[in-house]
């Protein structure tokens, strides 16, 4: 039965990364072989799926879906632009470090999806190709989402599956890295590309000249939409004190928002990406498969052979192999599988370091290549709809040296800082 | 209920060989919301104005929520349009819904209360296209035939 878990779980990668069908679709029929075939009972299923992960992504899809309808992330993506006064430079350094926020204090998917699109709008505006702006918003959004426990969905799956690991706990040990990291990245595209954007000074003017604020006046509930998502933000920051998970926060954040700031809920409710809680739910029971079957403790084994049980080891080891299997497949189900993995080598005792590793090559792995990460797959998805698509190569050409640089500092980071 | 016998259908369609600047020019001419693009009779297709707004509009358009700030034309707007004029209406109709001639005016208004379109095209028992049915002619004549009935 331990064979048939992993045929299960390997097939399900595979189809999602060469695309068969849509991943919601091949994780559901994964789950669906796991239970009819017994790798899991019934109620094992269930308890296998991490409903924390879920209710906290609900939580943040309703606040961020309302919050959208204010206009706000269309303000701030205005501002960039009209703040960078036609340097390409400085217009490179500010999407990457809004979109990195955005990622770190919405979510990366969430924050791509609210920036990509307005985009595509100013570049027309400035007359430049939107490909290399949309480049570094996916790239910042994979780094800027590692700094937080909510940035990135490797992020939240580890944060809910470690209580331990606080809010704050993810914010003072991946948000330096992350930020230094996104520093050095956006220096390099801003070389990279300084050329191949030349923005003219009557474009900027043009976009220089225009009412940001315009569709934020427009807009119903601004005022209380907004007070919702900084409170739910400070919410996280405090959870640990409160003894609440996050899970709780987001979804007392999202009621509120629904009582004070939705007029109809069954449209707030639409927010909800519902194909990606599915997806969730499809891994979370093949994963539950695997570790039921024995399979995770045994590849936790060969993992403590191989770095014979040295914690420095065990750590890079766990950094660079995420990074590159969130390359080849997709950092979800890959740190769906990975978390009982770090989990069973600590039978010992907890390390944080370990997790911080997992967390980092998982999020810098969603770089490397455009399946590695949701954010990414979105993206290409906007970007194609629109035209302009992007190819596997064109992004990997980008993706792999930013992943290869983003990597070596964190390897520094862990040496120097964590072990 | 009756059938749609009784109400009148406009002849709104264009090939399928036929250009987006066609299908556009036929469309304004029709004076309908959408025009079945019809091969050999069938009909393979609805060509809307959604269809052609998009058609003329930057294709990220569709993706955006906001955008009062804009003031002046997109400067992609000209060329976009310039560049969907000889593109073949088969790359921008949308899969069709139909109405049966012969099928009941309830089921006609259930089509239409459940669908976006405001024209859809009518077929015969052989699935030939008879003619498009606008929205607003088909409530108006069961109106008027609900108040002789009355």
């Amino acid at each position: 039965m331990a064979a048939v878990a992993v045929v299960v779980f390997l097939g399900a990668l595979g189809a999602i990364a060469f695309e068969w069908a849509h991943r919601t679709k091949i994780a559901l029929l994964g789950a669906a072989v796991v239970v009819l075939v017994g790798i899991l009972e019934e109620e094992q299923a269930i308890e296998a799926v991490d409903w924390s992960t879920l209710g906290l992504l609900v939580g943040m899809m309703i606040i961020v879906g309302l919050t959208e309808r204010t206009g706000v992330f269309t303000y701030l993506a205005l501002r960039v632009a009209q703040l960078s006064r036609g340097h390409t430079v400085r217009l490179i350094f500010l999407l990457s470090g809004v979109t990195g926020l955005l990622s770190a204090f919405l979510d990366n998917l969430t924050a791509i999806l609210l920036v990509v699109p307005i985009t595509l709008l100013l570049a027309d505006l400035l007359r430049i190709s939107p490909i290399p702006l949309v480049l570094v918003e996916v790239l910042a959004s994979n780094i800027g989402g590692t700094a937080t426990l909510i940035g990135d969905p490797p992020n939240i799956m580890i944060g809910t599956a470690r209580p331990e690991l606080s809010f704050l706990d993810f914010i003072v040990n991946l948000a330096p890295v992350a930020i230094f990291t996104l520093l050095v990245v956006t220096s390099g595209l801003a070389l990279f590309y300084r050329r191949q954007l030349r923005i003219e000074p009557e474009r900027a003017m043009e976009v220089e000249r225009l009412d940001a604020a315009a569709d934020m006046r427009e807009a119903p509930y601004v005022k209380r939409s907004l007070a919702v998502l900084l409170g739910t933000i400070v919410g996280f920051f405090l959870h640990a004190p409160l003894h609440l998970e996050p899970a709780v926060v987001a979804l007392v954040g999202a009621t509120v928002m629904l009582l004070v700031a939705a007029d109809d809920v069954e449209d707030a409710l639409e927010r909800v990406e519902w194909a990606t809680i599915f997806f969730f739910i499809g891994l979370f029971v093949m994963v539950g498969g695997l570790e039921e079957q024995g399979v995770i403790d045994r590849v936790a084994e060969g993992f403590a052979d191989l770095t014979g049980g040295s914690r420095s080891l065990e750590a890079l080891v766990i950094l660079w192999g995420s990074a590159a299997g969130s390359a080849v497949v997709d950092n979800i189900p890959f740190t769906a599988a990975m978390i009982p993995v770090v989990d069973s080598l600590q039978a010992d005792g907890f390390d944080d370091a370990a997790w911080w590793a997992l967390a980092l090559g998982a999020c810098f792995g969603g770089n490397a290549t455009i399946i590695a990460a949701a954010a990414n797959v979105a993206a290409s998805g906007v970007l194609e709809r629109s035209g302009k698509p992007i190819s596997f190569l064109g992004f990997l050409r980008v993706g792999l040296p930013v992943t290869a640089v983003s990597l070596l500092i964190a390897t520094l980071y862990l040496l120097i800082f964590q072990l | 209920m009756s059938t749609l016998h009784d109400i009148a259908l406009v002849d709104g369609s264009v090939d399928v060989s036929a250009t987006f600047a066609e299908a556009a020019a036929a469309l304004s001419a029709s004076r309908l919301a959408a025009l079945a693009v019809v091969d050999e009779g069938r009909v393979v297709g609805l060509f809307t104005d959604e269809e052609l707004l998009l058609g003329i509009s930057p294709r990220y358009l569709d993706e955006l929520r906001h955008t009062a700030f804009l003031e002046t034309e997109l400067p992609s707007l000209r060329e976009r349009a310039r560049d969907v004029r000889e593109e073949p209406v088969r790359k921008h109709m949308r899969r069709p819904i139909t109405i049966e001639l012969e099928g009941s005016s309830m089921h006609a208004a259930e089509r239409f209360v459940h669908c976006d379109e405001g024209a859809l095209p009518v077929v015969d028992d052989h699935d030939r296209f008879v003619g498009m049915l606008s929205r607003t002619e088909f409530a108006h004549a069961l109106l008027k035939r609900l108040s002789e009935g009355a």
